[in-house]
């Protein structure tokens, strides 16, 4: 069953979406700077998590999912 | 009538959003070459650059992508008010970056004339940092079009493009940060 949301509720929506991501970042930012120092600087651990970082703001601030839809982002 | 025209707005925009990524992939095999050039001189070394303000501006940046995706929903829902107060955040938080990184980092103890660890810091932050003053005067260009009322819902590709770029600059700070103040053991240069 689909449901169809009104313009204003798929805007709170986008907004919602956009501060969970926000602090997820920060979540994961401040592990890094944890990781940092508690594995002196690990190379593989600090790399998988800027991937972490990276893949969610491609993912939910540059809409890779929609690239090839028709709609506007 | 009406249909054909719909179609080719939309095999526009598609190409319009093509040619962006394809720039953007050239873009992440010179910042790509940055990161490969940090790994081969430094190794597992770093200097001791200030955590705290690495921190800071890197948190900076986070939250100005965030009043970026806020400014191009906003756009793309007609909310016009919270579409040029999140691009004017946007912005200043850009500026605030900038300030952190050429006004504070760049006074730090390391110097551009100091071997590798001076060459590789100026180099991808230098590099970096020319991306987001390129990005804010951008997102200024965008304010002042905002301000005439040329963007809407249906029709707001000149956002669409600046939120896509700013974003692509975070990302590539994603992964400098760790590079620059976090990989490796201290070196003291």
């Amino acid at each position: 069953m689909t449901t169809l949301l009104t313009p204003q509720k798929k805007k709170a929506a986008a907004f919602r979406r956009g501060v969970m991501t926000f602090l997820i970042l920060t979540v994961l930012t401040v592990v890094e700077l944890w990781v940092s120092s508690a594995t002196a600087g690990s190379p593989a651990l600090l790399f998988i998590i800027a991937l972490a970082k990276a893949g969610l703001i491609l993912w939910y601030f540059m809409h890779v999912a929609s690239l090839w839809s028709e709609e506007g982002h | 009538m009406a249909t054909v025209a719909t179609h080719a707005a939309h095999s526009r925009l598609k190409f319009n959003r093509l040619g962006l990524w394809l720039f953007l992939v050239t873009e992440v095999f010179m910042f790509g070459g940055f990161l490969v050039m940090r790994f081969h001189l430094w190794g597992n070394t770093r200097p001791d650059l200030d955590q705290t303000l690495g921190f800071i501006v890197t948190l900076i940046l986070l939250s100005s992508s965030f009043f970026m995706n806020r400014a191009e929903m906003a756009i793309a829902h007609d909310d016009r008010k919270n579409f040029l107060v999140g691009l004017l955040i946007t912005g200043v938080l850009g500026v605030l970056f900038l300030v952190g990184v050429v006004g504070f980092e760049w006074r730090g103890h390391v110097r551009p004339t100091d071997g590798v660890y001076g060459a590789v810091l100026y180099g991808m932050t230098g590099m970096h940092a020319l991306h987001v003053l390129s990005g804010i005067i951008f997102i200024f260009v965008i304010l002042l079009n905002g301000l005439k009322g040329r963007y809407s819902s249906a029709d707001h590709w000149g956002v669409e493009f600046c939120a896509i770029y700013w974003h692509f600059v975070d990302v590539v700070w994603v992964f400098f940060y760790p590079a620059l103040y976090l990989i490796g053991t201290v070196a003291h240069v």
